[in-house]
């Protein structure tokens, strides 16, 4: 009787592994491919023969990417505007969690700030008067039309304060008892126990801001202040577009040869390596809270 | 590129956004009435070519492209391009915005919004131009044409009879100055020369580059039998889901070759001989047209997998080996087929066009313009675009002594920088000029001409291309090929088509943009899109084209067809 029930436990654990495995595959089969395409020549990857391995193998299109002075301009404007994002989302999510944590008693007001957030976490202005405001301000073509329309993400504060409230209020009580101010309880109490959150609405901040080109497409009117993502999705050309656009055959053909499948999928390849190298330094602070066991009730 | 039908959805859809952002941002504009100002001019000598006295500003949006191959240094707003207009008229280039293809389209949205219009830009699309003449925010530029268009510069325009600059005037007035866009007809066949050879087929006997459908259908089916590729999987003709376009430039992959020997030329405006305007793609030629696809589709000539296979994966097909028939403009050589050269070196593709049974190759004049440039109301001094039209395609184009006055100008054409460098990012060529380069080309490749003789520097690197191929046909670099290919072998075949008097040409009524239009377009695309392909898969059969016909009608269709009377016959009149 042990054994069959042992078998049949491990006959679950294994179709589980399969599925995960499955599961895995599917999101890593697609990079190999770029990858594989990378490495292989133009005409193998227009021909559709790249696998997982490269055909016709060859490192020409990272070395024209080495020498593409535009991409590495835009390489550093992105990761400019990820630290300069992530430093203002960070101060000003936790500083704005921190009191709508609180209750609507010992926050008079607090309801309505909290009502008027998720007012604009739902209805956005639109591109064109978002446009206007940032052309106002005297944003346009500076790092910060691409920071400060980003700058606190609501559902991030939403998280947070949502984390905060679930932090024993007794930790807090203690540490008044031994005389620390607001901002000591914020920073010695919340803080440290709320690193699963921070580390995630900190991802959040990282994956969002490095993949997005919307932004520079609008508030950008060079191409060099392009972020990189803004640039690689120009590089991705629509036929239709040049030759409806009174584009000549020269423009036709240089065209084309940037938007050669080796070329694309190598940049492709560069710019994800800093989103692969940050995951694994974040993953630690994901997996668990430090609350448990901290108080008896 | 990447997935034409997607992006024909997604260019469908994004079109329609952007047309309501614009329409939008205009009306915003247009409400806001602001008065406009004309600005004080800035002197200048006279003539065409009349120098500013003091350096004119000039705000710009530039159409860019992401590969412009600048000299380490120079960007858009600074380059040789720039600098020679800079020295010759003294007006010194600002860039307002510079971006790429649609998201170019969004900063002209962005900046009418604005009210912030640069003083000089470019429009991709009609109806835009529309917009911007109907609320007065373009200048009027028929006396800056008049006076100041070099004779060089009116005689090109002269060429198209009037139909180029018609499409940029309103009430008689020119509001802008076009691209021109010259006839690129036929849809070239290109069919790999060397798998012909190796059948043993013998097609064209006759020598005059024209073959029948049931020759092209014998083609396709010796190839399939024969598999000359040996890819194992080979596939006969393959076409793009969307199957039909509107122009020559465009009709990679599209059924317009062969339609067009039914007499069927789909989604253009034609006319018939009592001025009635009908739709091509739903007159009862476009029917037998179908009817012969639908007829391939079953005998397995026709790709098995059309409606799915993408524009992509049709060129991996050629690439790969599995197809060796390919439509398109005669350039295809140049940036499609030369994978092909490079994944297989002894890879030749000869170009034909389908003729009907009396030799005839049916054909549509071109859309005469494509692109405007226009100056925004109020602005000092709207002539500085008609000057510089005739700096960069009178002067530079014709200057014998370019490489010593503006050496860095010849030193870019001779490295091949892009033409969207040049402030005037449209082409401005003569009616003629396909032609006319092609014959010093070919002159001078048979010893005819010197090098000296042959006018245009293209025409001198493409001529060093095609000998440099014949020399070594079998070693010869993928760009020599393609050049000898896509001149020697497609424009050939134009102008003997041309010399033999073998095109039978067809004048659309219409190219223009109606209100209808712009808000049925998009699903009245859909929908054609949708009944051709079942109708060519067999999933509906061939009378469901009637069925289409009155759900078009229906749906805009008819509305459609009475605006497009009304603008033919407004224009008659």
């Amino acid at each position: 009787m042990v054994t069959k029930k042992g078998l049949r436990g491990n006959l679950g654990r294994v179709v589980i592994y399969l599925i995960v495995l499955l599961l895995g595959l599917i999101c890593l089969l697609p990079l190999l491919n770029i990858l594989a395409l990378s490495f292989s020549s133009s005409d193998a990857a227009a021909a559709n023969i790249v696998g997982f391995w490269p055909v016709k193998f060859t490192v020409a299109a990272y070395r024209k990417i080495l020498e593409d002075g535009q991409f590495w301009r835009s390489f550093l404007i992105s990761v400019a505007r990820v630290a300069i994002q992530l430093a203002l989302n960070l101060v000003l999510i936790v500083l704005m969690a921190y009191p709508l944590s609180k209750s609507e008693r010992e926050f008079k007001g607090r309801n309505i700030y909290m009502n008027l957030l998720i007012f604009a976490m739902l209805f956005s202005g639109g591109m064109i008067p978002s446009y206007l405001v940032v052309r106002n301000l005297g944003l346009i073509n500076t790092i910060w039309a691409l920071v400060l329309p980003g700058a606190v993400p609501i559902f991030s504060v939403i998280m947070v304060m949502n984390f905060f409230i679930g932090v024993p209020k007794s930790l807090a009580e203690a540490a008044i008892i031994d005389g620390a101010t607001p901002l000591q309880v914020l920073t010695k109490v919340y803080i440290p126990c709320s690193k699963p959150v921070i580390a995630t609405i900190a991802l959040f901040s990282i994956v969002g801001s490095w993949n997005d080109f919307f932004g520079g497409l609008i508030y950008m009117t060079k191409v060099a202040n392009y972020p990189l993502q803004t640039y690689i999705q120009t590089l991705s050309v629509r036929l239709e577009d040049i030759l409806n656009s009174g584009g000549s055959l020269t423009t036709l053909v240089n065209a084309m040869e940037v938007s050669k499948q080796n070329l694309n999928a190598a940049k492709i390849v560069v710019s994800v390596i800093p989103l692969l190298l940050i995951y694994p330094i974040l993953q630690k602070y994901l997996i668990t809270g430090i609350v448990m066991g901290s108080v008896k009730e | 590129m990447k997935d034409q039908t997607k992006q024909f959805r997604r260019q469908f859809r994004s079109a329609l956004l952007l047309g309501s952002l614009t329409a939008a941002a205009v009306w915003m504009t247009a409400c806001g009435s602001r008065e406009v100002k004309q600005e004080p001019e800035v002197a200048a000598e006279d003539g065409p070519f009349g120098a500013y006295q003091e350096t004119l500003r000039c705000g710009m949006g530039r159409s860019t492209i992401a590969n412009p191959k600048f000299p380490e240094g120079d960007t858009y707003e600074d380059n040789a391009y720039t600098r020679y207009l800079k020295n010759r008229l003294n007006v010194q280039i600002v860039d307002d915005f510079e971006a790429n293809g649609a998201d170019y389209d969004r900063q002209v949205s962005l900046s009418i919004a604005a009210g912030q219009l640069p003083d000089v830009l470019k429009i991709g699309s009609k109806d835009l131009l529309d917009e911007l003449v109907e609320n007065d925010l373009v200048a009027d530029l028929t006396d800056a044409y008049e006076t100041y268009a070099s004779d060089y510069v009116k005689e090109i325009y002269d060429s198209y009879d009037g139909r180029c600059l018609d499409l940029a005037t309103y009430d008689g007035r020119l509001m802008a100055i076009p691209g021109t866009n010259l006839d690129s007809a036929p849809s070239v066949t290109y069919i790999r020369q060397d798998w012909l050879e190796k059948t043993g087929l013998s097609i064209d006997p006759e020598g005059d580059k024209c073959i029948t459908v049931d020759e092209l259908e014998l083609i396709a089916k010796t190839f399939l039998e024969q598999d000359p590729g040996g890819s194992g999987n080979p596939v006969g003709i393959a076409y793009v889901p969307y199957l039909t376009v509107d122009d020559y430039g465009s009709s990679g992959f599209a059924l317009n070759a062969v339609a067009s020997v039914f007499g069927a030329f789909p989604k253009v405006w034609l006319a018939d001989e009592n001025g009635q305007v009908f739709y091509g793609s739903t007159a009862p030629e476009m029917k037998e047209a179908l009817g012969k696809a639908a007829e391939w589709f079953q005998e397995g000539i026709l790709d098995p997998q059309f409606g799915t296979r993408t524009w992509d994966d049709i060129t991996a097909l050629l690439t790969n080996g599995q197809t060796g028939i390919a439509f398109g403009p005669w350039h295809i050589p140049d940036w499609l087929l030369n994978n092909v050269r490079g994944m297989n070196p002894e890879a030749r593709f000869a170009a034909y066009a389908i003729a009907d049974e009396e030799g005839k190759v049916h054909v549509t004049h071109s859309n005469a313009s494509n692109g405007y440039m226009v100056v925004r109301k109020g602005y000092s001094n709207p002539e500085v675009l008609v000057k510089m039209v005739n700096l960069y395609f009178d002067e530079m184009v014709n200057s014998k002594t370019l490489a010593q006055d503006q050496p860095e100008v010849a030193e870019y054409i001779q490295q091949g920088v892009d033409g969207t460098a040049r402030p005037i990012s449209l082409e401005i060529n003569a009616y003629t000029s396909l032609l006319d380069d092609y014959s010093d080309i070919r002159r001078c490749v048979n010893g005819e001409i010197t090098l000296d003789e042959v006018r245009t520097s293209e025409s001198k690197s493409v001529v060093a291309s095609v000998n440099n191929y014949l020399a070594d046909p079998d070693g010869a670099e993928v760009t020599d090929w393609a050049k000898y290919t896509s001149r020697m072998e497609g424009i050939d075949l134009i102008e003997r088509l041309t010399t033999e008097e073998q095109f039978a040409w067809e004048t659309p009524a219409f190219w223009g943009v109606t209100e209808t239009m712009k808000t049925n377009n998009a699903s009245l695309g859909t929908l054609e899109e949708e009944s051709f392909v079942a109708i060519v898969t067999g999933a509906r059969s061939l009378d469901a084209f009637d069925d289409f016909v009155a759900a078009w009608n229906e749906q805009g269709g008819s509305q459609i067809t009475q605006e497009v009377q009304e603008a033919v016959d407004g224009k008659e009149n």
